[in-house]
């Protein structure tokens, strides 16, 4: 095969998160493709899908935001890049329920002046590296193997569910974050609270909850032995890092579990520079655990 | 002149409604060749038959169309009585104008000009139909019983008292079925075996009685009276006649760690073994696949020890080719399994449940076999993964029934009430352990059923929690439920050391293969399908076979057995006579215009079409025809749409009927 210049593409949609408390995860991300030599350019002019709030006041408003910003990804050329679950699970969802129903997509059509394309594959990070990519090639491409790390891979509500709409893996019983693991060497753990809720949103108006939740889950990792949680959803992460001293003053249990977002692993298996990956932005510091396993 | 006379029903307003029924009467009576016509509110009702039979003797009419409901409902009725008055039965025909019309259609002006034209299409027909007279085939007063469960077993013996010959096929080594598992049976808690295994003994000791296990059904050819059907008889690798069933083959097999199906793999077996103690026939079965004689060509040992030499390395599967003129089809169900969802199947499992990994969740048939006397822990409860006797117990209905988003949306009827008995089970015998059932709805509709569900839950102080689980984990020793409590609007988590699981009923294995091979339809979940569903329930739409027990739909005891012994009922009226009348509405053959193509052999869905050599008086061939089989036409007229020579043609469709139909709208 001859060494074409870039043999895969993406349009990205990066969402707000990832421009604000998920900075990391935009990149990390972005050098885990350039890393691995694949394309990766933003959608111009993209704006919020709508995230919970949308549609949960207005479908017609939640579902056009999403349509408009995949008429946007035509421009670019390549299938549409994910990162944030909850950007991917809105995306998905109007592609899902526009296709199956012509009624709300002419109303969408009017709400965005213009046609509704449903054509362009909405992809997760996850995915394009588990399939598109390839996990044997992904593991061809390992400098740094993440031999003796420990990672409780946490999918949360979003990634999979419901039944039918995101197509990224088996709903309740997933294993794309562990194959991806494992291609990079690391050491997936065998725990209970994968696919709990975390709290999600209920994080400002009901603390309480989230500490509840995500305290669960931060006590399942740590009974399964992990080192470490991996997420691929901001907000996961944000209830499992920012929260994670108040979970701790409540339980009067300390777990200083590193929060990871699969890139940030990814791009470290990859070779890249542990100073380039946001490493030192978040809260519970994962440096000191990278330091002992020799990763940084 | 044809002298027809037409009969317009109201069925009460079922055609009323929508269809001017006296303004149908009336342009009847104006189609030439019609003599009479009338409308009445309840043409099928006595005095509506009387009108008719008044009116075939008083008009001189020959020929009669009833302007009513389908003729599956009610064309015997008329026939009858067009019969009873001196017609020929075949000339008075049925014109939908229910089913066809007045049921699909709101607009009465429409409907009533739709069905003024269905009478004068079979006022048409009527005219150029001839008389006929029925077939007359002979029956074989011996039945086929497919399955050996409780189902199969009450059909048989019931038909067998009637003093007729009974072939009872069973695929497994020993007869019993599902019901021989049971620990005991509600509502009245009757230990199982005790009410079963006589019943079984009593198969193997009937006289009429031909019991054939390890075997299955491989073809069926033929029709009602006169089936035709090939059994495969597996190779047991034990000669039935030899064997003495004194069992010391089984003691002496060296591979005795085989997870025993009949114990849902709790228990263990030998290689060559039967599936209980209380087997009928008590005869042993090598299991191919584990014994060590046939994977390495050593060992040998039970053939060694076997005083009368039963045991035969050598035998092969052996066909027998059987007449019966009835068949009675009772295969059973098996039980949903939460794994993750077979390749192209519709039924998913149950990931938020681990899809089975979780050794403590078990299905309810597992606990009966705990439960069980018979059982591998001798009736102890002990849990799987570490033989402990739990202490709370999680029982939850409605797995997989009642599920759409699982793909199965029926109730499995018998859970609610099975449930109920395991927690009373599990009280009797735990008596400082506690039980909760996650459950739906209590649904014990049943002669003493609500009582016993009572008992459970007042008397045996299982906790009741309306609600379902919405995901379960392993926790240390721990079976971690979490669920919600519908009815005081809270969240549920119980730390329970033991799971059941009330699986759904489903269709046997390979349910849509036998069905295939009988002729019988099934709906989409493979249960067979009854002819009608409250007046028909267990004949099938294909004449001659009927259905009992689980394989027409979930069910329990009781209601097997009933089904089992109607079933038996109506074959013990198709025994009754020597002979039986067939509709002759079959294809006939002109053997002057034939051309010996065969093209109407090729799509005969019944095999009824053979070839015919026509020879002179020397005895050389002239040519080759087709020829119906009158026994085994179906009537469906497939044969006549295909011939090119127009030479096959359907008794009561013929070509100048049908061309007849259509030149009159």
């Amino acid at each position: 095969m001859t060494a074409n210049k870039k043999q895969l593409n993406y349009s990205f949609y990066p969402g707000c998160s990832l421009h604000a408390s998920g900075r990391e995860y935009d990149i990390s991300t972005r050098a885990v493709f350039k890393a691995l030599n694949v394309g990766l350019k933003d959608v111009p002019d993209w704006f919020c899908c709508g995230a919970t709030p949308a549609h949960n006041v207005d479908e017609l408003l939640s579902l056009s935001l999403c349509a408009k910003n995949l008429s946007l990804a035509e421009a670019v050329e390549g299938d549409l890049a994910v990162a944030c679950a909850a950007c991917f699970s809105r995306l998905k969802t109007t592609q899902h329920h526009l296709k199956g129903d012509d009624n709300k997509r002419k109303q969408v059509e009017t709400a965005i002046a213009g046609p509704a394309s449903l054509g362009k594959p909405v992809k997760h990070i996850l995915e394009i590296l588990a399939r598109d990519f390839g996990l044997a090639k992904l593991e061809e491409h390992v400098k740094k193997p993440l031999m003796g790390l420990k990672v409780a891979c946490y999918y949360g509500c979003l990634l999979t569910r419901p039944p039918g709409v995101p197509e990224l893996d088996d709903c309740e019983d997933p294993s794309i974050m562990e194959d991806i693991l494992r291609a990079l060497g690391a050491e997936p753990v065998s725990w209970s609270h994968r696919m709990e809720c975390c709290g999600a949103n209920f994080t400002l108006s009901r603390p309480g909850v989230v500490l509840k939740l995500s305290g669960a889950i931060l006590e399942s990792a740590r009974l399964a032995g992990a080192d470490c949680i991996m997420v691929a959803c901001p907000l996961c992460h944000g209830n499992l890092d920012i929260r994670q001293e108040s979970i701790e003053d409540r339980s009067k249990t300390s777990y200083d579990t590193p929060i990871f977002y699969v890139t940030q692993l990814v791009a470290l298996a990859l070779g890249v520079s542990g100073n380039k990956l946001g490493l030192e932005s978040v809260i519970v510091d994962p440096r000191p655990l990278l330091m002992s396993k020799e990763l940084l | 002149m044809s002298r027809i006379g037409v009969f317009v029903c109201h069925c009460g307003e079922n055609i009323s409604r929508t269809v001017d029924v006296e303004q149908v009467a009336k342009a009847a009576g104006e189609i030439p060749g019609v003599a009479y016509s009338c409308d009445y509110k309840y043409m099928c009702s006595d005095p509506g038959q009387n009108l008719l039979k008044k009116a075939v003797a008083e008009q001189h009419l020959d020929g009669v169309v009833v302007a009513a409901c389908s003729p599956r409902m009610h064309e015997k009725t008329f026939r009858k009585a067009a019969q009873a008055a001196g017609l020929n039965p075949y000339l008075c025909d049925m014109a939908n104008i229910r089913e066809h019309c007045s049921w699909v259609h709101e607009d009465k002006k429409l409907g009533t000009a739709k069905a003024s034209d269905i009478v004068k299409l079979m006022v048409e027909r009527v005219k150029k139909g001839k008389s006929l007279a029925p077939i007359v085939v002979p029956v074989t007063k011996k039945a086929l019983v497919i399955g050996g469960g409780i189902a199969g077993i009450q059909a048989a013996l019931d038909i067998a008292d009637a003093g007729h010959q009974v072939l009872l096929v069973e695929r497994e080594p020993s007869i019993g079925g599902h019901m021989a598992q049971l620990s005991e049976t509600f509502p009245t808690l009757d230990c199982s075996q005790c009410i079963m295994t006589p019943k079984m003994v009593d198969v193997a000791n009937h006289p009429n009685i031909t019991l054939y296990t390890y075997a299955e059904v491989e073809k069926v050819e033929g029709y009602i009276g006169n089936f035709s059907v090939t059994i495969r008889r597996k190779a047991r690798s034990v000669d039935e006649d030899k064997c003495t069933g004194c069992g010391i083959c089984m003691t002496k097999c060296p591979k005795k760690k085989i997870p025993n199906d009949f114990d849902q793999g709790h228990g263990m077996r030998t290689a060559i073994y039967v599936p209980f103690p209380q087997a009928v026939p008590n005869t042993p079965v090598i299991d191919r696949e584990n014994c060590t004689m046939f994977q390495s060509g050593k060992c040998g040992v039970c053939a060694k020890v076997c005083g009368p030499g039963a045991v035969d390395f050598q035998q092969q599967d052996s066909f027998s080719v059987e007449s019966v003129g009835a068949i009675v089809v009772a295969t059973g169900f098996k039980l949903y399994s939460i794994d993750r969802k077979p390749e192209g199947s519709p039924i998913q499992g149950y990931g938020e449940f681990g899809y089975g990994t979780i050794p403590d969740i078990i299905d309810g048939m597992t606990f009966e076999r705990l439960a069980s006397a018979s059982g591998p822990t001798g009736g102890k409860i002990q849990r799987p993964s570490d033989g402990k006797e739990p202490k709370q117990v999680v029982f939850i209905q409605c797995v997989g029934s009642r599920a759409r988003e699982k793909g199965i949306s029926y109730c499995s009827k018998v859970c609610c009430m099975y449930t109920a008995k395991h927690t009373m089970l599990y009280h009797h015998k735990v008596h400082d352990g506690q039980a909760y059932v996650f459950y739906m709805d209590a649904r014990t509709p049943g002669k003493g059923y609500d009582e016993f569900w009572r008992r459970s839950v007042e008397e045996e102080e299982a906790v009741y929690i309306r609600g379902m689980v919405s995901r379960m984990y392993q926790k240390g020793d721990k079976i971690v439920v979490m669920g919600s409590d519908t009815l005081v609007g809270v969240q549920v988590e119980i730390e329970a050391d033991l799971v059941v699981l009330a699986t759904a009923v489903q269709a046997q294995e390979g349910a849509d293969l036998l069905a295939q091979k009988l002729g019988i339809s099934y709906d989409k979940y493979n249960f067979y399908s009854e002819a009608h569903a409250k007046l028909k329930p267990v004949e099938c739409a294909t004449a001659g076979i009927y259905l009992a027990g689980a394989c027409q739909g979930p069910k329990d005891i009781p209601d097997t057995v009933s089904q089992a012994s109607a079933a038996a009922a109506k074959v013990m009226t198709l025994f009754s006579k020597d002979q039986m009348e067939r509709d002759p509405v079959v294809a006939k053959v002109n053997e002057k215009y034939c051309v010996g193509c065969f093209a109407c052999k090729k799509v005969c869905a019944y095999g009824a079409i053979e070839e015919k050599e026509i020879r002179d008086r020397q005895g050389n061939l002239v040519k080759a025809v087709a020829y119906v089989n009158p026994g085994v036409c179906g009537g469906c007229g497939t044969c006549q749409a295909t011939c090119p020579s127009k030479s096959i043609e359907l008794d009561g469709y013929t070509d100048e009927q049908i061309m007849a139909m259509i030149e009159s709208l």
